[in-house]
Parts: structure tokens; sequence; C-alpha cells
């Protein structure tokens, strides 16, 4: 879009370097962490040593030592996996008959199952610590925050395969209904390949958000299922002292999924939107 | 097997792990919310377990409406959300913009305008309060320190130091303090949001039917006239949807306060519940009940909007 007319030289300088002004800027905080990473915690904090320091590598590779990295990043790679797999063998089928046998209430079923992620996390925060601590004896597992992940993340799993789904030609569908093909290879020979693409986003997206959420994987874990999420907030205040080695661990938090991301940016409007912005 | 047996065993898992994840707990804490249930009563060691007979009806939801803590919550989270609101939009809108249009490095700046999305709040909030925003070690200190720094040089020269010397030492502003946290919380969530209407209102941009601009640059309009009367209206329903969605998330902030101040004058419901949560479980279910109809009231709208594009 031309704010400027095209003949004006000016804008055709101007806007373009104040667009890489601006995303610079936004990049600056992330390019910040990883640059203080870098360096020692003793080098982090002084002055002097703000732009030119000598790079180590210290922080990364005490990272099992000092925050037990590893273990924490494990289990946030275990339950966002099966989080996913598990929203995607739910979500499949589901999305699957809304798509290509829409009743008169696919529509209310859709919009009911927007409405049970719009609810606030904490207002059944006690129930749930109550229901998986005395009475399930779940708190603090993995099956626990795999099913937690799983439901927050379904209905928006369900409502982008769906939108994917009803993409592909019911003819299609239909043909290998008349071939007297079954239900399990019509999903499996047909329908995934065909919608592989969208399969793919939706599950790289859920992955995402799995990752990131700092609500449940915070509050319904201790020790044995705690994620990243929880280690970095069990690490909110070092009071300037162990500023390399916290950039260090944040980054290692972040950066795969920052990395993801990029992928996935088109899927990102659909799969936050619902399908409402195209 | 009837035509729609088999659709309806198809949706039967989801449907009924949601009915399940919907109900059971928030039953729970609707029941919660009419007893008297508080885990640490010396006094009363029967109100520790829930029990119908410790009733109290509308007691919980009169003794929070009468918290002067839950009032605070409300006007701090209302603050909190309109300012990251207006703040999204107005940057949004403005990059969006800026970056429709292809020049050189185009896809990188993308990236990098995006990227503060994917950090997990956890991440993103210890990174703001700890390496930037603390008034000693952060960028924030050392900034001001030099500031400082370069008055104090000046001081020394002839006539200008006569005007230097009139300034003061400037102080940086502690982001954790009770007045200053909120605006903490603010900064570091626009900063992560901020992407996300961008890229919304990008997508947004290029489904602009642009030979009614043209027919407008032929009627002698003028860029901003064209902006005002046809990208706005065109972008109407996108600023509806990034503000709604924003709103149901950010009504639910919790990490960020959590990592800035621990709710030291900065608390929202959701903080508001885990404080309750730790003792008087009555409070707490009741202030859930509040969150769970502030948020439908903004949901019903959202759904609305979602709905009509549902279809077509």
């Amino acid at each position: 879009m031309a704010i400027v007319t095209q003949s004006s030289k000016l804008g055709n300088v101007l806007w373009p370097t104040l667009a890489w002004v601006v995303a610079l800027i936004f990049f600056f905080p992330i390019f910040w962490l990883v640059f203080t990473s870098f360096k020692t915690d003793a080098d982090a904090v002084k002055p002097e040593f703000l732009f030119f320091f000598t790079p180590t590598l210290e922080n990364y590779t005490n990272m099992t030592e000092n925050y037990d990295y590893w273990r924490f990043a494990i289990n946030s790679v275990i339950t966002s996996t099966f989080a996913t797999l598990f929203a995607l063998a739910v979500g499949v089928p589901a999305a699957y008959a809304m798509a290509f046998d829409p009743s008169r209430r696919t529509k209310d079923i859709l919009m009911w199952m927007l409405s049970t992620k719009m609810l606030p996390a904490a207002a059944v925060l006690y129930p749930m610590t109550f229901l998986t601590k005395n009475f399930l004896g779940i708190f603090d597992t993995h099956f626990l925050i795999i099913l937690v992940l799983c439901l927050i993340n379904l209905p928006i799993v369900i409502w982008m395969l769906f939108t994917y789904f009803k993409e592909i030609p019911k003819e299609i569908i239909e043909a290998g209904k008349m071939d007297g093909v079954s239900l399990w290879g019509e999903i499996k020979d047909i329908l995934i390949p065909l919608a592989w693409g969208g399969i793919v986003s939706t599950a790289l997206l859920t992955f995402i958000f799995c990752w990131n959420e700092a609500y449940w994987t915070v509050r319904l874990t201790t020790i044995d299922a705690a994620t990243l999420s929880k280690l970095i907030e069990g690490n909110r205040a070092p009071e300037g002292l162990f500023f390399g080695r916290l950039a260090a661990v944040s980054t290692a938090a972040i950066a795969p999924i920052i990395i993801l991301g990029w992928f996935c940016q088109k899927q990102l409007v659909q799969g936050l939107t619902f399908g409402a912005v195209k | 097997m009837s035509n729609r047996t088999l659709p309806r065993l198809l949706q039967a898992p989801a449907i009924l792990l949601l009915l399940i994840w919907m109900l059971v707990p928030l039953s729970m804490t609707l029941y919660f919310s009419f007893i008297r249930y508080v885990l640490n009563s010396t006094i009363r060691p029967e109100w520790m377990t829930p029990a119908l007979s410790n009733w109290r009806g509308l007691g919980n939801y009169k003794y929070v409406l009468e918290a002067k803590d839950f009032w605070f919550a409300i006007q701090n989270s209302v603050f909190i959300v309109s300012s990251i609101l207006i703040l999204t939009v107005v940057l949004g809108l403005g990059i969006a913009v800026l970056i429709n249009r292809s020049f050189p490095g185009r896809g990188i700046v993308r990236v990098l305008l995006i990227s503060p999305f994917f950090v997990m709040p956890a991440v993103n909030a210890v990174l703001w309060i700890n390496m930037i925003l603390d008034p000693v070690l952060g960028l924030n200190g050392l900034a001001v320190a030099g500031i400082n720094e370069i008055v104090d040089g000046l001081r020394d020269f002839p006539v200008l130091g006569g005007f230097f010397s009139m300034w003061p030492e400037f102080e940086p502003i502690s982001f954790r303090a009770t007045q200053t946290s909120s605006y903490a919380v603010i900064m570091m969530v626009t900063w992560q949001w901020t992407p996300f209407a961008v890229l919304i209102f990008m997508t947004s941009l290029q489904s602009e039917d642009e030979s009614q601009k043209e027919a407008a640059t032929l009627d002698g309009a003028s860029p901003w006239s064209k902006f005002i009367n046809l990208t706005v209206p065109h972008l109407a329903r996108p600023i509806a949807i990034v503000v709604m969605i924003q709103s149901i998330f950010h009504l639910s902030l919790y990490a960020e306060i959590e990592i800035v101040s621990r709710g030291n004058g900065n608390k929202n419901l959701p903080y508001l519940i885990g404080e309750f949560t730790s003792n008087n479980i009555g409070a707490a279910s009741a202030t859930g009940i509040f969150a769970v109809i502030l948020a439908n009231i903004i949901a019903i709208f959202l759904l609305r909007i979602v709905g009509k594009s549902l279809m077509d």
C-alpha cells in the first residue's frame, strides 16, 4: 500500500528504512538476551563490558549443573509432543465428521468448543488442584500435563482442521465411499494425504502453544513433570548475580520455538483468529 | 447403522472430553462459591472440608465484593488490558501499513517482527524485568547512569556549565515498585502482542480491494483520505477480533504479574484468585465465577463475529 505517491523518491527510502528500524527495535530484546548469554555472570553486569567482551560458552556448558536444564527441557518435549499427538488423534476424526457430514448442530458444536477455550483458567484452579491431588492422585505427572495441554488446545486443533478439511472437495471423499473403502482407509489413504499440509501446520502451532503454556504447567507441577516455563519462573529474580547463565537458559528455552514459529506465521493467523481473518 | 451414527461416534470423544473438562471443575467452583471453605481454620475446623452443611449462600460473593483487593484487581485489570489494547492496535496498524509494500529485505523484517510473539511468557518477563528494566543492572539503569555522567561532564564547561549544573541527577525508575509494576507488565505484553496485531492486519490488508483504491487515486483522493475511508473500514473486523482475542488472553495474565512483582501493587483477578486459594477457597471460587462472567461477556461478542464467518 502506498501512502506516499509513487513518484516520491524520498518515500522510497524513508519508509523501508523506518520499517527496518522498527523491526530491529522489536527484535532487540531477543538479541540482547542471546548476546548476554555469551557473557560471564560477572561481565554481564559491568557497564564497561556492555558491548565489548570476551564471549564464552560456559553458561551453556554449565546449564545442566546450574539449572538441571535438560530435565525440564525433556519434560517440555514429552508433554508438548504427546499433547499435540493426542489432540490430533481426537481432533482429526471429529473435524472429519464435521466437515464432510455436517448436521444442523455442527456450527453450534464448533462455537461451543471455542467457548470452552475462553474460560479463565484461574476460575478452576482450586478444583483442578483438589481433583488431581486428593482425588485422582495424578498431580505433577506427565499424564496430567499432557491431558491438560491436549484439552486446552483441542478447540483450536478441531477448528483449524475443520477449516482445512472444508477446502477438500466432498466428491473425493464420496468417491471413496462408493468404492467401498472403509472409514479407517478413507481417513488414512484419502483425507490425511490430501490435508497433510494443514495437519502439519496445526501440529506445529499446537506444539508451540503447549511449549509456551505458563499457567497449568506451573500450577499443576512441583518437580517430576515441571516444564521449562516452571524452571524460568522459579528463577525470576536473580538480583543481577546470574544474568549470564539466566540468559543462556532462557535462550535455550525459546530458541527452538522461535525457529519453529518462523515456519508457521501464516497458520498462526488462522489458528488464533479461528479462521475469521483471511 | 444409520446415516448419522458414524459422524456422531467420530465426534463423541472430542465432545465428551471437552464437556468433562468444562463442566466438572466449573461446577465444583460454583459449589465452593456457595459454602464456607477455609483451608486453615483453627477456630471452625468443620470449615476445612467442603460440605453442604457449611452453606453460606451469597455470603462469599458479598465478602468478595466488599474486599478492597477485588475492586483494585478489577480496576487494575481494566487498566492493563485497555493500555495493551490501545498500544498494540495503534502500533500494529502503523507497522502493518509500513511493511505492506515491497522493499529490500522485507522477508527478514517480517521474521524479526514476528519473533517476540513466540517467546514464552516466563522468559519474556524475566528478560524485561531483569536485563532491560532493572534500575541498577539492567539497560534502564545503565542508560540513566550514562546520561548522568554526560550531564556531569558538561557541568565543567564555561557558560553552558551553569545551565547544566541546574539539572538534577536522574533517578532510574524501578519497575518492581508498587506504582510502576503494572507499567512493566504493559510494556512486555505490548512487545509480545504487537506482532500478533501486525500479522493479522497484514493478512487483512493483502485482501484489500486494490481496484477501489486505484479508482480513488484517479478521483484525486489523498493518501490519508484513502487510508481513513477505505483501509480503516476494511480493517474494522480484524481490529474487533484483535481487541477481543487479546482481551480474553490478557484478562488471565499471570506469569508476567508473578515474575515482575509477585502481585505487589499489581493484581488482577487470576492473581487474586491465586492468593485466595492459599486459604479461603470460598472467596477464591466466588472471584472465579466473577472472572468467568467477565470473560463470557467478551466471548459472546467474539463468537458472534467468528460465527458469521464460519460457514462461508
